[in-house]
């Protein structure tokens, strides 16, 4: 049982993980993450590139809206601008490492742009603001045909690291795990700095904060541009997983999944966006699991259950909302704190 | 224990050595055994659920009758599908799911979507030959996409076919004006340069060109303009069924004598069904003879009998009719192939779809076919009564290219 939390230095009180029971989780996961593709099939392997790609893309829109209180329904649009952008990027023959950043680069840009009104509407106007740029990006992806390829798309080339060609699940899951955690880390650690704490003072209480000399013209823009950064690198990643880039797949849905994705998982947690991300995709290939394995004994179980799956997950988030309004990271706190307490009462 | 161990062996070994002798390798040899996997992944919830559910049921049926024919080959098939939702990533993570497990050298897919996502990936395989319901012109591709084939003409294709009827059924000198109106989305797009070519090639005027939202109904400023240019016929395309019917109405209160064509997804009877007394006259093209077609064949006679068996309604759509010709053609190249005692695998699958040459599909198509860049350039103009309930055939099937 842990009877307390003590750091008898700077260095101890700036750690991440501080204790040794948790530093040998950490090793435990990295080894655990390293080996997974060689354990895990194809298969698996691909749910684990989604899954990193939307830890990713969650992440940053827990950025904006869990952390800052800048409700976005524009973010699939920001991943389009970066897997656009890496698309761009690797067919005039930039390397994958620099398009990636670019694409961030260039959804961070147009994310700056569009957190302007957040200066003047928030709360569910903002949103509004947010869900029109979902629109208008949509339509340049349609339209501006030389650079998108028009409704039909573009096809990204494999990314190569010393002229060798990563293709296949397998190599790209190599690219997108340690990303997602590079990501992941920037995250947790951009909210122990003044930065991140500002964007909670405004997600408290903007006015309040302004009156503490927070300026909100600047985090707000910061805010939505992190935000967008962390969507355009999901999005490139996402095109050289695919290999193609289609206006289709950066559709308002999208944005809805990963709105989804942070209530349920825990708005204003980094672990929050990443178990949600993982209820999101993982719970439907659960119940389709679940339908397979009837199949076999009873053919038209296909047809007759799998409408009956969306109900499922439907009523799987909203009892999370209705049971656990704080997410899945408050549940998984719960359980945690159990196990430090055990054998006594919580 | 050990004895019928020791046996097995020595007659494992005998049938190998047999094999070898006979000139057969010995991994033809083990391809020939076991049950061959069918795998799919079908739009049975989502946007393309009517469609879906219908297609499911086809190759279930198709899978029963052809294992209770003896199979392919002397070898029993095993269908094995999950829904997809119409969603890509979904698609793709079946597809590796069904590949991993079960190895299947045919896979059924549910969009042009899915069929990009997977491309590059099924060519570095070069395991497994897929199809599925897209009939994008860019697919029909076998440089940039070589194992995949529609059973059908592409979009491009279909239009080709309406044009060539507008082209026979001209009267006099001048020939007959359309127009071109099509959804705003990559399947609406898609055969719309290639149509505007092939009408310029048929002397055939475009007098207007119009796009649409994907699900908008407000058709009214577009009907002012088609009123204006006054064409003879116009082509929808990209739709299933909405704004069809709004166009057809407001073009007939406007007096407009234009006649209304479609291609296949508009063409199921239970859609145009839903066209009601508007729909009276409009023409489309179809790849396949409908189950109910005055003419009785062999296939589409099974087709019924073999739906009705198991009820329900899903066997007289052309949903049904088209994965039951999927099921068709993926038994002839697999039959094609271990008849050439080669190994089930992608380049052997596709060199005997490219054999298939005036083959006879039973009449599902109404000609013998042949395959050009792995798709079916043959179709037929058909017309439709709704009112009636009744479509019949506006033309004899048209062959294109």
């Amino acid at each position: 049982m842990r009877t307390g939390d003590y750091r008898a230095s700077y260095a101890q009180d700036e750690a991440l993980f501080v204790t040794p029971v948790q530093r040998a989780w950490l090793l435990a996961l990295i080894v655990g993450l390293a080996a997974f593709p060689w354990a895990a099939g194809s298969y698996l392997t691909y749910i684990a590139v989604l899954l990193g790609i939307h830890v990713i893309s969650a992440t940053g829109l827990n950025i904006m809206t869990g952390y800052t209180g800048l409700i976005s329904l524009g973010h699939a649009a920001f991943m389009g601008v970066g897997c656009y952008a890496v698309a761009y990027a690797a067919n005039a023959g930039v390397p994958f490492w620099i398009a990636l950043p670019l694409g961030g680069l260039a959804s961070a840009a147009i994310g700056l742009v569009v957190g302007i009104p957040s200066l003047r509407i928030k709360g569910l106007y903002f949103a509004i603001a947010t869900l029109a740029a979902q629109f208008v990006l949509g339509f340049v992806f349609r339209e501006w045909e030389p650079v998108t390829g028009g409704v039909r798309g573009v096809n990204l080339p494999a990314p190569s690291l010393f002229g060798l060609a990563i293709e296949g699940d397998r190599a790209v899951y190599y690219i997108v795990v340690p990303a997602a955690v590079a990501m992941l880390v920037a995250a947790r650690n951009l909210f122990r700095t003044r930065v991140g704490r500002a964007f909670i003072a405004i997600r408290d209480r903007d006015i309040s904060a302004e009156v503490l000399g927070i300026s909100l013209l600047r985090y707000k823009l910061t805010a939505f541009a992190i935000g967008s950064f962390y969507a355009g690198v999901a999005g490139g990643l996402w095109g050289y997983f695919f290999r193609a880039a289609t206006p289709e797949a950066f559709s308002l849905g999208l944005s809805v999944f990963y709105l989804a994705a942070i209530i349920v998982g825990g708005l204003g947690s980094i672990l929050g966006g990443i178990l949600g991300a993982a209820f999101m995709t993982m719970v439907p290939e659960a119940l389709r699991a679940i339908v397979a394995w009837i199949a076999p004994w009873y053919p038209p179980a296909t047809v007759l259950l799998s409408p009956m799956r969306e109900i499922v997950f439907g009523a799987l988030i909203v009892g999370f909302l209705v049971f656990e309004p704080h997410g899945l990271a408050e549940m998984w706190r719960r359980v945690r704190r159990f196990f430090h307490l055990w054998p006594f009462k919580t | 224990m050990v004895d019928s161990t020791r046996r097995r062996i020595v007659q494992g070994s005998l049938a190998a050595a047999g094999a070898s002798a006979l000139g057969l390798p010995l991994r033809t040899a083990l391809a020939q055994s076991g049950e061959i996997v069918i795998g799919a992944a079908p739009p049975i919830t989502g946007v393309f659920a009517f469609a879906g559910a219908a297609f499911q049921s086809a190759f279930l049926d198709w899978t029963e009758w052809k294992n209770a024919q003896g199979g392919i080959a002397g070898r029993k098939i095993r269908y094995v599908a999950e829904d997809s939702g119409y969603k890509t990533d979904q698609a793709v993570a079946i597809f590796k799911k069904i590949m991993a497990n079960e190895k299947p050298p045919v896979f059924y897919g549910d969009s042009t979507g899915w069929a990009k996502a997977i491309a590059a990936e099924v060519t570095q395989l070069g395991s497994v030959l897929t199809s599925g319901p897209s009939f994008s012109s860019d697919l029909a591709d076998p440089q940039k996409v070589p194992y995949y084939f529609m059973a059908g003409p592409t979009y491009s294709g279909m239009i080709e076919i309406l044009l060539e009827y507008v082209r026979r059924e001209a009267k006099g000198a001048a020939k007959p004006s359309v127009a071109l109106v099509y959804s705003d989305t990559e399947f609406g797009r898609d055969p719309i340069a290639a149509a505007k070519s092939t009408a310029a090639k048929l002397g055939i005027p475009v007098a207007l060109e119009v796009v649409t939202k994907p699900g908008g109904v407000d058709v009214s400023a577009e009907v002012i303009k088609l009123r204006r240019a006054k064409p003879d016929y116009v082509i929808f395309h990209g739709y299933v069924l909405a704004p069809i019917p709004e166009f057809l109405k407001q073009m007939r209160e406007a007096g407009m004598k234009t006649v209304g064509m479609g291609t296949i997804w508009s063409m199921d009877k239970s859609t145009i069904d839903k066209m009601g007394a508007v729909g009276d006259g409009f023409v489309g093209v179809m790849p396949y003879r409908y189950v109910f077609d005055s003419q009785k064949t062999p296939a589409m006679e099974l087709i019924r009998e073999v739906g009705s068996k198991k009820g329900g309604t899903a066997w007289q759509t052309l949903f049904y009719t088209h994965a039951w010709l999927v099921g068709s053609i993926f038994a002839e190249v697999i039959s094609r192939t271990l008849g050439g005692y080669k190994e089930l695998n992608g380049p052997n699958l596709k060199a005997a779809l490219e054999s298939i040459d005036k083959w006879d599909t039973g009449g599902i198509f109404g000609v013998p076919v042949s395959l050009k860049s792995h798709s079916i350039p043959v179709g037929r103009v058909y017309r439709a009564t709704p009112s009636k309930g009744t479509i019949e055939p506006a033309s004899d099937w048209i062959t294109i290219g």
